[in-house]
């Protein structure tokens, strides 16, 4: 039987451009992903638009990456530009700074976490409401009796009002989300008062109680019923995490979730060291020179035709090796987590990390002075390099500026979504989402829910992951998917 | 499937007056929106980071006879056929349903993002049709063409945005200067969510939207929440205006309640609707359930998100005026 090529195109319910192409053929009697390919669809070019501007406009432009996570954003160009500008200190207002700063991040992950299992991936598994845009849906099997079924509907809807509740909660520091104003160099720019706390912690109260007694049962349910996808979608099953959260003011603070690596197999964390972090572009659209160099050395010029490149991705490695980012590799690195790597692994971890999440939240409410100023002011570097090291909901975010003349002369972004959906790296290695797809029975090729299973495990966000590209004026583009043809 | 339910019946009735619906067109109306050919939403995501979508999904409202939150607007004003955050299916289904409806051409198309025009369109496929990719250029081209009207969602698809800024790597461009054709430019970054379902319920019920300059809603960016005409300029309405009776500019952020015109805000050159609008109900005040938010309100500088102008090559902490 004749291998059979499927395309999924758009893939849905993530956020950006994104295609994925399976090889399907029977092994030992079942229909499965053989290879597959991901394909990301957008580019925007957001560092050649930071180029020039003003180093403290980083927070507001990189928020607009992504409307999902634009506060991780936010957070890594603060700290990036908080290292560039020299701001330390252990003082009321970095103590300030860091707990407004943690909590409207703290709101987003609490937000998106929801929205991501409720509406993003739950489709996969329950026929949602009996009508546009859910119908026509795909077969997603009938595997959940009726109380089950009113059950997760009913939740969807909850789902919906606790997803919006935590965007107004971070509201109260943030202004507007998506795309708050606060983050800035330095800081942030809300004084809080003793009302706008209490107004915070009676939204958080309501959304810690959604979480335990809906969200982290619903995600068990749905691990139980879908046991099989305990041992499905395991890829490399190494683990990055740059941590998030800081706890103190010192240059290395302690962080709720800390960082670190683990590779498949063993159960040390090694420490992480960014120097060993390099993209690789043989299976990118971009010149073979630009490959293996640290993010800030790193250039991008983009390549058409060129052998075997099929995705507008990079493929970053930390010293050759691939690594999966998100909250399974989090709560794994932090000892949170010790179940294995899998579809329902990264559901299970996303859940219980929302709460341990919500849970700190509740103390760093408690810590903000009201009345505090969150602000320290440093005068503008002539020039400097620096870095900015956090995590968006969907794995390790790093930001690296270089400011020249006062000016931000170069700028680079490596998003979770770069590690975990990157393209083929030079030695072969799949990225992390296409080895996860291999051996993925599916039933029916045209229509392959169990594809979309995997593909939403890992949360894939290509607003961010696909900024990094930069074109060349001139370049050839071919078809996404399409292996470019001789000239 | 029918799109009309009991409470967008509720809706009409109840704005009839306001929008100066007699009761015939009104029952006109209620006729269409019955029929299963009424006009369907088709929400098409460009050159755009998904916010304006997770805005649209912050949607609340306690007006009388609105659609109070994202679900119900889906599930009861309006049949959204096509939005690829949200949608059930994915791949050739979804692109399925698009096409039926883009083929019977009564529909309201929804546009978010900027139109990337560099390589033939190539930095933004949308999706694959008949094993052939189209971009998103190709898709704004043939949608628009047919649309009963199309609304823009942000200041992306609006003017360009953030893609279009600097050296604009990927040529990406709004949607009125792609296509020379007319839309409702719902500006914002993100665009707010009341100020979308106002647009879109408007041309459902089929009623004209007197537009500005820039092709906005008069009704809408110079209006406050009961309706009445609003000072549009932000800085004329900020409370920390130095008109106001002893508020000093402030030299640094982390004053609370100075004014920041020195410290890069574009409220004087900024007019939106913006006060108690953001996160919350629109126009409710702190100590009312669900008090609305807003920059200003967080001693943030406004950036001028809604304008033309945004982002610009300025810096955003620098005293501000427009090139």
């Amino acid at each position: 039987m004749p291998v059979i090529t499927a395309a999924i195109d758009p893939i849905t319910r993530i956020e950006g451009h994104l295609k994925i192409e399976v090889k399907v053929d029977t092994v030992n009697g079942v229909q499965q992903v053989v290879d597959a390919f991901a394909i990301g669809t957008l580019f925007r070019g957001f560092e050649k638009i930071l180029e020039n501007r003003d180093p403290r406009d980083a927070t507001i432009i990189t928020s607009r990456i992504c409307g999902v996570c634009p506060t991780s954003h936010g957070m890594a160009a603060a700290l990036a530009l908080d290292n560039a500008f020299g701001v330390n200190g252990d003082t009321p207002e970095r103590t300030a700074a860091r707990l407004l700063r943690n909590l409207v991040h703290g709101a987003c992950y609490l937000e998106s976490a929801i929205l991501h299992f409720y509406l993003l991936s739950l489709p996969d598994y329950i026929q949602g409401v009996p009508m546009a845009p859910w119908l026509p849906g795909w077969d997603v099997g009938r595997r959940f009796d009726r109380d089950t079924i009113n059950r997760f509907t009913s939740h969807f809807v909850e789902a919906i009002t606790h997803r919006r509740n935590a965007h107004e909660m971070g509201a109260i520091y943030g202004g507007k989300l998506p795309h708050t104003p606060g983050y800035i160099m330095g800081g942030f720019t809300a004084i809080s008062s003793q009302d706008d706390k209490d107004r915070f912690s009676a939204y958080l109260e309501s959304l810690i109680t959604f979480i335990e007694a809906k969200y982290i049962p619903d995600a068990e349910l749905l691990a139980n019923l879908y046991s099989e996808y305990l041992s499905l979608g395991k890829g490399h099953g190494h683990l990055l995490a740059f941590g998030v959260f800081e706890a103190d003011n010192r240059q290395a603070p302690e962080l709720l979730l800390r960082r670190g690596r683990r590779l498949a197999g063993t159960s040390t964390v090694q420490p992480v060291d960014t120097s060993k972090i390099a993209e690789q572009v043989r299976y990118s659209w971009y010149a073979d020179s630009d490959g293996n160099r640290p993010p800030l050395q790193a250039d991008t010029n983009a390549q058409y035709p060129k052998g075997a490149a099929y995705s507008w991705l990079k493929a970053p490695r930390y010293d050759g090796v691939v690594y999966e980012v998100g909250p399974l590799a989090r709560m794994t690195v932090n000892g949170d987590y010790a179940n294995g790597v899998s579809v329902m692994d990264r559901h299970l971890a996303r859940a219980r990390e929302t709460l341990k999440i919500a849970l700190a939240m509740r103390g760093w409410l408690n810590d903000l002075t009201a009345g505090q100023s969150a602000y320290t002011d440093r005068p503008m570097p002539v020039s400097a390099t620096s870095d900015g090291l956090t995590e968006a909901p969907r794995g390790a975010l790093g930001h690296w500026l270089q400011v020249e003349d006062s000016k931000i002369a170069k700028y680079q972004v490596i998003t979770p979504t770069c590690w975990n959906v990157s393209p083929k790296d030079d030695t072969g290695q799949r990225g992390p989402l296409e080895q996860a797809l291999l051996g993925v029975p599916v039933v029916n090729v045209d229509k392959a829910i169990e594809v979309l299973r995997v593909v939403h495990s890992f949360d894939p966000c290509l607003d961010c992951a696909t900024h990094v590209t930069r074109a060349e004026p001139g370049a050839r583009v071919f078809a996404r998917g399409e292996l470019p043809r001789k000239p | 499937m029918s799109m009309t339910r009991r409470s967008f019946f509720r809706y009409c009735s109840l704005s009839a007056a306001v929008l100066g619906l007699d009761a015939c067109k009104l029952s006109l109306l209620q006729k269409a929106l019955a029929n299963p050919n009424a006009p369907s939403v088709i929400w098409l995501i460009g050159s755009a980071c998904t916010g304006c979508s997770v805005s649209f999904l912050n949607r609340i409202s306690d007006k009388v006879g609105e659609p109070a939150t994202v679900a119900e607007v889906v599930t009861e004003a309006i049949n959204l056929v096509f939005h690829p955050t949200i949608m059930g299916s994915a791949g050739e289904t979804s692109v399925a349903s698009l096409k039926q409806v883009y083929s019977r051409g009564n529909y309201v198309l929804v546009l978010e993002g900027a139109v990337p025009t560099a390589f033939g369109g190539h930095p933004c496929v949308v999706f694959s049709y008949n094993g052939e990719e189209v971009t998103h250029q190709q898709a704004v081209q043939e949608l628009t063409a047919r649309a009963m009207q199309t609304v823009c969602v942000g200041t992306c698809a609006c003017f360009g945005g953030i893609p279009a800024a600097g050296s604009n790597p990927t040529k990406a461009m709004s949607i009125r200067q792609l296509t020379g054709r007319s839309t409702i430019n719902i500006s914002g970054c993100p665009a707010n969510p009341d100020w979308v379902v106002w647009a879109v319920v408007q041309l459902l019920l089929g009623n004209p939207v007197t537009l500005d300059e820039d092709g906005r809603p008069v009704a809408l960016y110079s209006t406050g929440h009961g309706g009445a005409p609003e000072e549009p300029v932000i800085h004329n309405k900020c409370p920390r205006n130095p008109g106001n009776h002893g508020v000093p500019l402030a030299q640094n952020f982390g004053e609370n309640g100075h004014c920041l015109e020195n410290l890069g805000c574009r409220g004087p050159f900024t007019k939106s609707r913006c006060e108690a609008s953001w996160n919350g109900i629109g126009g409710h005040l702190v100590h009312e359930p669900h008090p609305g938010h807003w920059c200003i309100g967080i001693n943030a500088p406004c950036h001028g998100c809604v304008e033309k102008t945004f982002p610009g090559p300025q810096s955003f902490y620098q005293p501000y005026s427009p090139e």
